[in-house]
């Protein structure tokens, strides 16, 4: 019985707490937000720092020159990393492994993983050509071999080859993989690759901002009623509904 | 001319307050492959009856105040065969474990009650009734208590008639290799005694093996 | 293939990299470059085709231009990666101090170039050593960590983490101020993080000096707490590295990981780690295993922060690489190796089966881990009694492996026998049964002393509470006399167990004790040969255990005791050799030996008035008299014992 009453009181003491929620009016919001002060540099950082990470470099220089914020990068690099991005994009893996390897050849010999991705999105390059012997021949020689040295590697390996048997591939049940989606799984995997490999964060920080922002409102939520924030691309504050 | 040994009084050797609690010393008798042989009496107000015990020293680990062994049961009512069990056993040390039990269903009053029955323990009582023992130091005592908990059967099943609910309290004694209990369990009739004598197995002498895990 | 039909075989690029044409060595070796980097299989065709020695020619030759150098160094570098045989092979090519030398060119490119292919070079034991006692060494040293070049710090640091191996190197690096240059070094990329973590390690192993001095005077609170901080890092590897280097710190000096509070904080971090893919995960067991080897307290924080099941979880999942097989192998057996509620997880978590399988493992390092695993699991004294271990699923792969290729396998396969050997049960007749004896026994006679040892201390155990017949089958195929020369073999420690050996052999049913005597008395003999001879302590005591189980035999055995212990009158007396033992420091020694004068006065025996008579006149007696008031227990009352038993006889002496 002892416990019958007290999930009676808890039940009591949530329900006071959701009728007491605090009711916070836009002017009172807008009073309280005015009071937070942002620092201008750390805004232009935090801009500077989603350009070199999305990789824009014009964008950055004239950032740069404009808002008179150093990047955390040299640039130069941007657009080395932009090229690489560029050729997995369109299809172009050899390109892109070369220049990788020229900016810097620890990141695909420490990297196993990536290494094989990139090797593996060659194949469905060749297979999404037509060009079935070559691809053949491609999988035996260079994918057979890192499926040895792994077991993961091995059943990702078979999954692309099963490609292969498909007449139609865009109704099987792997044709996932030549969507243009997996291209640019590809090539965000080599751009972070890049990005750790120059210790940079391999994603920029405005987003993980923003994220904290709705994890914040949601934590809110519970609590009080307020002017939120719900379409993020234009920031309005919306009334509170009560 | 006879030698006399000077018997220090037991009392003497419980040291001050607050010594840093050493380990028991080790004693040869009670090493691992030793054996003890005696009864267990298990008398009711309706009969009176014992059954002949055996008991193995198995383990031994001082450090952690740890014993272990197997006991033997033989011509127990209604048992076709002697019954083994295994034994694990918390040595009184004040470093691992104190006169109070602390589990096993037994309250700090039961275990006074018990460790009162062994005249060893009489120097003891005081200071036990007021910490459990803590402040004592019986790194020098000739006498071992010891509580040794059955842990499993080892050639029956659990239905052979006999329970291994409780456990003994129990007190070896340097001077002779003697070690005497008392079985504990509220549902078993209480105060069952055991009595233990070292045993040589048709040797004129004491003998010893040993062996070392790796 | 594009590549081959381009004429880009393996066999035609080696030709053209000593082309005369540059343009077309550079083709060569970019194309070369290219293939191998991340693929093992290229990189040991390229080695085999002799293509290393050629690219080290193009970094040797003054004429090579910057795209040559760099390209070159490139390819240098990723044979080196990854595979013994390329960093081998780089090495005897003699493009070390090539590479060495254009780590001073004017093209930043060509140093970033060289600089990541020494540090290949260094990432493997096999890279030669820098010597800083030197001090041309040290001053090289020191201009790299000087550079402004990150890859040429970099570098510097893992030199230093591959070098460092003396206290004499520790204290001259740190007397030139490298610690404070590697702390700066940890605010700057990941990469050169990491390599001064690595070298912080080197220069701190087994220094306490060193450390205390480091340190300062808030215990590291402000010097080592950025090493502290990188427990938390983003990147699983720093995480890693500074778990290592804050180990190499507790073990050299405790108090400072006690000061730093770190104790707690690195058993979570490494559990966590246990869960990263790549090498950190590979890593993370050994560390583990490492960290709490022989540390009780250590492994009951591992139980608490679950790594037991973390392991045993890793432990089911279908095709671990080897490596980061025998990591959790062995950091299972070092967490199970003393608590047995360690074990009792290891055992609910039902992954025996995966243990004894990895006995048939293709990798020696997995099927050794899979022995100390076993070993651990096998220590519990509560299994033993029940007999848990001793059937054919687990004594069959255990035995199969004492024919192992491999000695080191051969040994750790023995540690599970030994502890299995101990069964208290009927059971222990398998071992006979099964062959298992003779394959352990043909191990006792092996000439390497590992094996030789721990065959011997599994045959110990096997004769522990071993009944008639199991004595028997051990002796007729052991035999006395290899028995007599263990007893007396050149390594103490078979010594002891061979003692230990015929102790348990001698103990038991009466009869037993004739085995001290056959042949012409072979084992009583080594015995007492021991017994007088020795210097080492737990051979004197074993032996003086030996001496004791023959004194609790009959009249005949103990007069042969006698005899041993006590020189005859003829030989002019001198301190009997049971006196000089009697008065030993050691307290077990003397327990052993009151022993066995407890056993030769025993009242059961008819002659014991005249043995009495006897110790008396030696001497032995008044040293027993002496010892009333012995410090141990256990000696003062088996004294007591053995002079109640001489006035029984009412000879005792005044």
């Amino acid at each position: 019985m002892s416990l019958f009453w007290f999930v009676v009181g808890q039940l009591a003491s949530t329900e006071t707490m959701s009728t007491s929620k605090k009711v916070i009016t836009r002017e009172e919001w807008e009073k309280k937000l005015n009071d937070v002060k942002i620092r201008k540099e750390d805004m232009n950082k935090l801009v500077m720092n989603f350009l070199v990470t999305e990789g824009y470099v014009e964008a950055a220089e004239k950032f740069r020159m404009e808002s008179g914020t150093e990047p955390d990068i040299d640039l130069a690099t941007i657009t080395d990393r932009m090229a690489v991005k560029k050729a997995v994009q369109s299809g172009n893996v050899e390109d892109a492994i070369e220049k990788v390897n020229d900016l810097n050849p620890e990141i695909l010999d420490t990297n196993p993983q990536l290494f094989f991705h990139l090797q593996q999105q060659r194949l469905i390059e060749l297979i999404r050509n037509g060009k079935v012997e070559e691809a053949l021949e491609f999988a035996q020689e260079e994918l057979a071999p890192r499926g040895e040295e792994n077991q993961s590697f091995l059943e990702e390996l078979e999954r692309t080859v099963a490609l292969l048997a498909f007449e139609d591939v865009s109704n099987c049940p792997v044709g996932d993989l030549l969507d243009i989606s997996q291209r640019l799984k590809t090539a965000s995997e080599v751009n972070a690759a890049i990005l750790t490999s120059q210790s940079h964060e391999k994603d920029p920080k405005l987003p993980s901002l923003l994220k904290m922002l709705i994890w914040a409102q949601n934590q809110l939520d519970e609590k009080a009623a307020y002017p939120r924030i719900n379409d993020l691309s234009t920031a309005a504050l919306e009334d509170p509904s009560i | 001319m006879p030698v006399r040994v000077l018997d220090s009084s037991p009392r003497s050797q419980i040291s001050g307050v607050n010594q840093i609690p050493a380990i028991p010393p080790a004693c040869t008798l009670l090493s691992v492959g030793q054996t003890f042989a005696g009864t267990q009496n298990v008398s009711s107000l309706q009969k009176d009856e014992a059954w002949r015990v055996n008991v193995r020293i198995q383990g031994c680990d001082l450090e952690h105040g740890y014993l272990c062994g197997t006991m033997e049961a033989l011509n127990v009512p209604f048992a076709d065969t002697p019954v083994v069990t295994f034994w694990e056993g918390e040595i009184v040390d004040i470093k691992n474990y104190t006169f109070f039990t602390g589990k096993w269903e037994a309250t700090p009053e039961d275990d006074v009650k018990h460790w009162s029955k062994f005249q060893s323990f009489s120097p003891l009582l005081s200071q036990v009734e007021v910490d459990g023992g803590k402040s004592l130091d019986l790194s020098n005592y000739p006498f071992i208590f010891m509580r040794w908990k059955e842990q499993y059967f080892v050639n029956v099943g659990t239905d052979c008639g006999l329970t291994i609910a409780g456990f003994y309290y129990v007190c070896f004694s340097f001077s002779d290799g003697s070690i005497n209990g008392f079985y504990y369990d509220p549902n078993s009739s209480p105060f069952q005694k055991l009595e233990l004598k070292s045993t040589n197995e048709g040797r004129s002498g004491f003998s010893f093996s040993s062996y070392q895990l790796q | 293939m594009p590549a081959s039909a381009a004429g880009n075989r393996p066999e035609e690029l080696c030709e053209r990299l000593a082309s005369v044409d540059s343009g077309v060595r550079l083709k060569a070796l970019r194309e070369i470059k290219n293939q191998i980097i991340g693929n093992r299989t290229k990189k040991l065709t390229y080695i085999k085709l002799g293509a290393v020695p050629r690219v080290a020619a193009i970094v040797g030759d003054d004429d090579s231009d910057a795209p040559l150098f760099v390209q070159s160094a490139a390819a240098l570098g990723s044979f080196a990666c990854g595979v013994d045989i390329g960093v081998k092979t780089v090495l005897k090519s003699g493009a070390f101090p090539h590479l060495i030398r254009i780590l001073s060119n004017q093209d930043e490119k060509v140093v970033d170039a060289s600089a990541r292919s020494l540090r290949m070079i260094f990432q493997s034991k096999l890279a030669p050593k820098y010597d800083f006692l030197n001090r041309k060494d040290m001053d090289f040293i020191l201009s790299l960590l000087n550079s402004v070049n990150e890859n040429v710090t970099e570098l510097a640091a893992s030199i230093i983490a591959h070098s460092c191996q003396t206290g004499g190197e520790q204290k001259a690096l740190s007397d030139e101020g490298v610690l404070q240059k590697l702390m700066n070094l940890l605010t700057g990329s990941i990469n050169q993080r990491d390599a001064s973590l690595d070298a912080f390690a080197a220069i701190f192993r087994n220094n306490s000096e060193l450390i205390s001095k480091f340190a300062g005077f808030d215990n590291g609170r402000k010097t080592l707490g950025p090493v502290v901080e990188l427990l938390k890092d983003k990147y699983p590897r720093t995480r890693l590295l500074a778990s290592v280097c804050l180990i190499v710190i507790g073990q050299a000096s405790p108090c400072h990981l006690e000061e730093l509070g770190v104790k707690t904080k690195l058993i979570p971090v490494l559990v966590e780690l246990l869960e990263e893919p790549g090498q950190p995960g590979d890593d993370a067991p050994f560390t583990l295993a490492n960290f709490v080897a022989g540390k009780e307290e250590l492994q009951k924080l591992a139980f608490d922060a679950n790594a037991v099941e973390k392991l045993c979880k890793f432990l089911r999942k279908t095709a671990v690489q080897p490596k980061r097989f025998e990591g959790l192998l062995l950091a299972l057996s070092e967490l199970c190796s003393k608590l047995e509620i360690c074990r009792n997880q290891f055992h609910q978590l039902q992954v025996l089966h995966i243990v004894i399988d990895a006995l048939k493992h293709d990798s020696t390092e997995v099927r050794s881990a899979a022995c100390y695993c076993l070993r651990s699991i096998t220590r519990s004294v509560k299994s033993l009694s029940a007999g848990d271990f001793t059937n054919e699923t687990i004594l069959v792969p255990l035995v199969q492996l004492l024919r192992d290729p491999s000695t080191s396998v051969q040994v750790a396969a023995l540690g599970p026998l030994s502890n299995i050997a101990v069964d208290f049960t009927p059971r222990k007749a398998i071992f006979v049964q099964c062959g298992i004896v003779k394959e352990i026994i043909q191990l006792s006679k092996s000439m390497d002393s590992a094996p030789r040892l721990n065959a011997v201390w599994a045959l110990r155990n096997l004769m522990f509470l071993s009944d008639k017949m199991g004595k028997e089958s051990i002796l007729i195929e052991l035999t006395l006399s290899t028995l007599a020369s263990l007893i007396c073999d050149s390594e103490v420690s078979i010594q002891e167990q061979a003692l230990g050996l015929v102790c348990n052999l001698l103990d038991g049913s009466i009869d037993s004790i004739e085995y001290a005597f056959a042949e012409d008395g072979k084992i009583i003999k080594a015995v007492a040969r021991q017994v007088k001879n020795a210097t080492n302590l737990e051979v004197c005591i074993q032996g003086m255990y030996v001496l004791s189980n023959i004194a609790a035999g009959n009249e005949l055995h103990k007069e042969a005791v006698m005899d041993h212990i006590i020189p005859p009158v003829s030989s002019g007396g001198g301190t009997p050799i049971i006196t000089s033992h009697l008065r030993s420091s050691d307290s077990r020694l003397r327990t052993a030996s009151t022993w066995c004068i407890v056993n030769l006065t025993h009242p059961t025996s008819t002659d014991a008035s005249d043995r009495i008579a006897r110790l008396r006149n030696a001497g032995v007696i008044g040293q027993i008299k002496s010892m009333v008031n012995d410090p141990c227990l256990d000696v003062k009352f088996r004294v007591r014992t053995a002079l109640e038993q001489c006035t029984t006889f009412g000879n005792a002496a005044s």
